[in-house]
């Protein structure tokens, strides 16, 4: 039975000479979908022009956009930009149709870091870090629970999982950060 | 230590002297020992009983592929482990281990009566012995089989080992780290590829370990050995020993099993004992050398038998000699070089008997030169001694006729019928093999996957050619990789390149019918079951190997396949590739359990989804219960209740005055875009157009056959926006099921969907005060029926959170769904449990929802619908929209089977006496007088206790149900048949007056 963690404040998760697991507070998160048409518009609406390659992202001073699909986006930023976010993105729905939808509680992110971050990576994700460049991020699994990996610097990186799969990745975490502090 | 240790010798070390027990008897080894080098160094070379006959057995290899040598290992509680190969486990201080399948003592043993009565376990004795009398069989037959199966014990007590796991991408994965693999390696990485070599041993080398004499590149081979692997590792080479590549997958997938801690003695506290690592690698060269054929004749398996290229291991690897007076009989000439080796370490060779009428002259002169006896073209037909080995009997054999016998004393044999190349890995790639009618083997031919065949496991032999087509092989691999590299050619002196002829059994002067002439020496399979096998009409390897069990033990025939296949083809009159060759599956040696489960055990098992709420729940006392991932609160019984009071209690309170319940793990999607009501009206059976935002409705969602597939209520928040529930465990699905027709049918349309599950919370609460407790929290909303009659959707503020209120029932009692962002869920739950109390508020789980939904009829996907039931056939009908022109499932509701009379049906059921509560699942007759087998026409899908009915409840999907209300049927059960009544579904408050407060 995977056991309970509080997933409503930042906090250290895990920490060992190999790694620090650390969760993330809480951030302002939305799904965006859009067809071709009207990715220039969103563009200009949000101040970001949405990336157009898979796994790409843009960022201003405080918003990051992923691109996770030919027509999906995730948007995070400061919980203060939200209602900004929502105006904007409303204002042109009539001319630019497409979907805005809040996920901000969907979700919780987990940051590693340390000099072997990647290899903790390695222990539930399938997926080759040599591949994932610094900036960019993948959808992917980890230990068989779908998430997303950003890779933020050389060993520093963030798990976004939903909320109640959360817990089931931390356990593994945990025991992977000290697996490895002990080899 | 014993006259066998050769002092100064081998890689063990011989100041660092280590004890262990086999047997219960303390042994002294050296630290580098696996159990049977040191086993052998004390002179012992008996080490288990054979599977069938139970015959004395020592070790014939020094390497993975050992058939006898099985032994129990035990590392301190709970860390038992049967069949560990004691070629492979090595020793530590305290290591405790013991020989299996014997009774009452490893020298005598009672069940080596078999090998007395052997004629008796011939080949598909099974079949045969058993047959008759049919009775005999359940009492004897098969106890007698079970308890004779398998080797060794299993564990009793719970691992309380650790296990780990790893992906790895490399470059090129090089499978063997003996001299092509060494070689390969280097050519890879000078290339600048990643570059992961792995080996099964405690060390590198390969051969390497077992002839040092070998000059590489002018130095002596150890020194050349050990200065490559330091180039190799700066070179940034990933190098990982005690390491079995276990399986090779597709598209070059390879999982490796590393064994961490088994060799230690005092590993760290926690730390994983295997790991298995899942590989995916550009290129892989498979360099995994080859394995020794024994020579089959009588008395092959005696304890002191060994292969010669293991004795020789044994020598230079470990510094053991296998015995005093040792004899060759062998068809290839490897095997003199281990008779120079023992003789110049003080062994006495004893002969040199060779098959080969005239063997190599060089091989001749050395032993002539060394004084040594050599016997050519001459045959083995027997041996003696009990536990060990005392003599072998070899005859000379001219013009096909076995002559004379003549018997030399020895307390060692070595033979040696050739070598095989390895290629396990590669035939799991489905690589296929063609027959080398020079060498006598199969070599791999297609190669299907991204892998290269390096050295020895394509038929090469001698350190020379291995370790220059290890580099070339490197070469190659980095080549398909776009990078260019020469291949650097490696000189080599002092190899022992060499030929041998391949045979059958051995001609002997004896009754081939009686010679214990072993071919499988783990699951004891003889020539002559073999040839058995043939004569009873088995034509294919495939058919002899099941009827034989030849190859079929956990060794996967690594020396048994081969000879089987030669002598088969022989019996055959047929060659060697007509007759087949066995596959080999993964894994190559035996693997553990825990390396395939790894992470996966105790609270890490699988993943269990919780609410936000689920702590609250855990905390006050709930019982859970798994429903899809997630776990749910089953009910909450107060002090001293069992299940059934706490139900009826949590139902009355709900009914009487307010019940609250955690429904977060409600599936829901968010369907937002100008197309979002045209997605909606071909989705689902319901009309969406006319429902305005602010209202919900209930919604029935079909598969393109018809059938019911899922449910829920839908909320319209805006023109272009609604909220979606689905049932818990169809939330995926039912996104997957709808991106599937967006993406294939309807791209055109401008609509997304959005999983929004986690995003919220949900509270759910039922009865009279529902909307007493609510309403002082809830801000920008008018609560009355009015304003917010049943059937709403508004966003609002609850306690001042931001949230979603639906006015929805699926209770029959007055309802809202209050979802807030999960994070508050508990918050919400906690502010609104202290308020409730003032309403006596009753937290309830999920089978009094169960209860109370079944009191008013309504349906669970999955328990009253098992995917052949319609809309019609649930009583739903009223949910397809009459004038719509199309939705999923549409046109399939139209085919005659699903619109025929007689279909299965959803109805109550009240049983007559009004106390017995049926059993879901419970099969329903019309006529309980018929005769056995009886026509059933339904069986009960839900059945509760209902205190708010005063009486149990049920329903059922009966035949032609809907036109037999009022109509008697029958539930037959072991004890007694229970008569019941068929009722409407709706037991509670028909006019859905509850509803309207």
């Amino acid at each position: 039975m995977t056991a309970h963690v509080d997933l409503n404040g930042a906090c250290t998760l895990a920490t060992s000479s190999a790694a620090h697991v650390t969760l993330l507070d809480p951030v302002a998160r939305f799904s965006l979908r859009a067809g071709d048409g009207e990715r220039a518009a969103l563009s200009k609406a949000l101040g970001i022009t949405l990336p157009g390659k898979i796994g790409q992202c843009a960022r201003d001073d405080s918003v990051e956009i992923l691109c996770l699909g030919q027509d999906e986006w995730m948007i995070l930023a400061p919980k203060d930009q939200s209602v900004k976010i929502k105006a904007a993105c409303e204002g042109i729905y009539g001319d630019a149709p497409h979907s805005l939808t809040e996920i901000s509680d969907r979700e919780v992110a987990i940051q590693i870091t340390g000099d072997k971050a990647t290899d903790l990576i390695t222990i539930g994700c399938p997926r080759d870090p040599d591949m994932l460049p610094v900036g960019e991020a993948r959808r992917t699994i980890f230990d068989g629970v779908s998430a997303i990996l950003w890779r933020d610097g050389k060993d520093e990186y963030r798990l976004d999982l939903w909320r109640s799969f959360a817990p089931h990745v931390i356990s593994l975490l945990k025991t992977g950060c000290s697996e490895l502090a002990a080899e | 230590m014993t006259t066998y240790r050769v002092p100064g010798r081998g890689r063990v070390l011989h100041n660092r002297p280590v004890s262990f027990t086999f047997d219960g008897t303390t042994y002294q080894g050296l630290e580098g020992d696996t159990v049977a080098s040191a086993l052998i160094a004390n002179g012992v070379q008996l080490m288990g009983r054979s599977f069938k006959y139970h015959r004395p057995r020592g070790p014939i290899a020094a390497g993975s592929e050992e058939p006898n040598a099985l032994i129990g290992t035990r590392r301190g509680k709970g860390r038992f482990e049967p069949n560990t190969r004691a070629t492979v486990q090595e020793i530590w201080d305290g290591l405790e281990t013991n020989s299996q399948n014997k009774y009452p003592s490893l020298k005598f043993d009672i069940g080596a009566i078999n090998d007395r009565a052997y004629m008796l376990f011939s080949a598909g004795f099974y079949y045969k012995t058993f047959m008759w009398p049919r009775s005999f069989w359940d009492k004897y037959y098969e106890p007698f089989i079970r308890a004779a199966a398998g080797l060794g014990v299993s564990p009793t007590e719970p691992d309380p080992d650790n296990y780990a796991s790893r992906y790895l991408h490399t470059d090129v994965l090089i499978v063997g780290a003996g001299p092509a693999g060494l070689a390969s390696a280097r050519a890879a990485a000078t290339a600048g590829l990643r570059v992961t070599l792995v080996d099964e041993n405690s060390e590198p080398g390969g051969t390497l370990l077992s002839e040092p004499q070998a000059q590489i590149d002018g130095k002596p081979a150890w020194d050349w050995l050990s200065a490559e692997l330091d180039a190799l590792i700066d070179l940034g080479i990933r190098i990982m020993t005690r390491t079995t590549a276990i399986g090779y997958y597709h598209q070059n997938m390879i999982g490796l099993c590393q064994k961490l801690t088994d060799h230690l003695e005092n590993p760290a506290e926690g730390a994983p004992r295997e790991r298995m690592w899942r590989v995916r690698a550009k290129q892989v060269i498979l360099a995994q050398g080859a394995l020794e054929k024994p020579l089959v004749f009588d008395g092959n398996d005696r304890p002191g038998v060994m292969l010669a290229g293991s004795a020789q291991t044994y020598l230079n690897r470990y510094g053991v000699r296998v015995g005093d007076t040792a004899v060759i009989v062998t068809s290839h000439d490897s095997a003199w070089y281990a008779a120079f080796d023992l003789a110049s370490a003080g062994t006495k060779i004893a002969a040199i008997v060779d098959t080969r009428p005239t063997p190599n002259a060089d091989l001749v002169k050395e032993a002539d030169a060394r004084g040594i006896t050599v016997l050519a073209g001459y045959t083995a037909t027997g041996t003696s001694g009990r536990l060990r080995i005392k003599s072998v009997r070899v005859n000379k054999v001219e013009n096909g006729k076995v002559l004379g016998a003549q018997t030399i004393a020895c307390d060692s044999l070595l033979i040696s019928g050739g070598w095989t190349p390895t290629l396990h890995l590669f035939s799991h790639t489905k690589g296929s093999l063609k027959w080398d009618d020079e060498t006598q083997t199969f070599l791999p031919d297609r190669i299907t996957e991204d892998c290269q065949i390096a050295g020895a496991g394509r038929g090469l032999w001698g350190i020379s050619a291995a370790i220059n087509d290890g580099a070339a092989m490197g070469a190659a691999a980095a080549d398909a990789l776009g990078k260019s590299v020469t291949a650097q050619t490696i000189s080599v002196e002092d190899d022992r390149p060499g030929t041998g002829e391949s045979h059958t059994e051995l001609p002997t002067d004896g009754d081939p019918g009686r010679a214990k002439a072993f071919v499988d020496y783990q699951n004891d399979v003889t020539a002559k079951d073999l040839r058995l096998a043939v004569r009873e009409g088995m034509r294919s390897i495939e058919h002899v190997k099941r009827y034989t069990t030849n190859g079929m033990a956990t060794d996967q025939g690594k020396m048994s396949n081969i000879n089987g296949l030669n002598i088969a083809a022989d019996a055959l009159g047929k060659k060697q590739p007509e007759v087949g060759l066995t596959t080999f599956r993964p894994p190559y040696t035996p693997t553990s359990f825990g390396a395939f489960a790894g992470y996966h055990k105790g609270e890490h098992f699988e993943v269990t989804r919780k609410t936000p709420i689920d702590s609250w729940a855990e905390e006050n006392g709930a019982v859970f219960e798994p429903v899809s991932l997630w776990r749910r609160a089953w009910y909450f019984p107060k002090d001293g209740e069992d299940m059934d009071a706490a139900v009826r209690r949590e139902c009355r309170e709900t009914r009487k005055s307010l019940g609250m319940f955690d429904a977060s793990t409600l599936g829901k999607i968010e369907v937002v875009g100008p197309d979002a009501v045209e997605f909606m009206n071909r989705m689902y059976t319901n009309p969406w157009t006319k429902l305005a935002p602010g209202r919900t409705r209930y919604g029935l969602l079909l598969g393109d056959d018809g059938y019911i597939r899922d449910d829920g209520v839908i909320g319209r928040l805006t023109d272009d926006r609604f909220h979606i529930t689905t049932t818990t465990g169809g939330a995926a699905r039912v996104l997957n099921m709808m991106e599937d027709y967006l993406q294939t049918e309807w791209p055109d349309l401008k609509v997304w969907l959005t999983s929004t599950t986690e995003q919220w919370s949900t509270i759910a609460l039922n009865g009279p005060n529902a909307r007493k407790l609510i309403e002082p929290f809830v801000e920008g909303l008018d609560l009355s029926d009015a304003a917010f009659p049943h059937m709403s959707i508004a966003e609002c503020t609850v306690a001042g959170f931001p949230a979603r209120l639906f006015r929805v029932s699926f209770t029959g009692e007055l309802g809202f769904e209050i979802n807030v962002p999960s994070r508050h869920g508990r918050e919400l739950w906690e502010i609104l449990f202290e308020a409730g109390q003032q309403y006596d508020i009753c937290p309830y789980g999920t089978e009094t929802m169960h209860v109370l939904r079944a009191e008013k009829g309504f349906i669970i996907v999955g328990q009253d619908t098992d995917g052949t039931v319609t809309p019609y056939d649930a009583g739903a009908g009223w949910a397809i929209g009459k004038n719509k022109t199309d939705f999923v499932g549409m046109r399939a509701l139209k085919r005659p089977d699903l619109t025929a009379d007689g279909r299965k049906q959803l109805v109550g059921l009240l049983t007559e006496d009004g106390v017995s509560k049926l059993e879901e699942g419970a099969q329903i007759v019309l006529d309980p007088n018929q005769p056995i087998p009886m026509k059933m026409v339904g069986h009960v899908t839900s059945s509760y206790h209902s205190d708010a009915v005063g009486r149990p409840i049920a329903l059922a999907l009966i035949e032609g149900g809907h036109g037999k209300t009022g109509e008697t049927v029958y539930i037959p059960m072991p004890d007694k048949t229970i008569k019941a009544t068929i009722t409407s579904t709706t037991f509670y408050d028909p006019e859905g007056a509850r509803l309207k407060l």
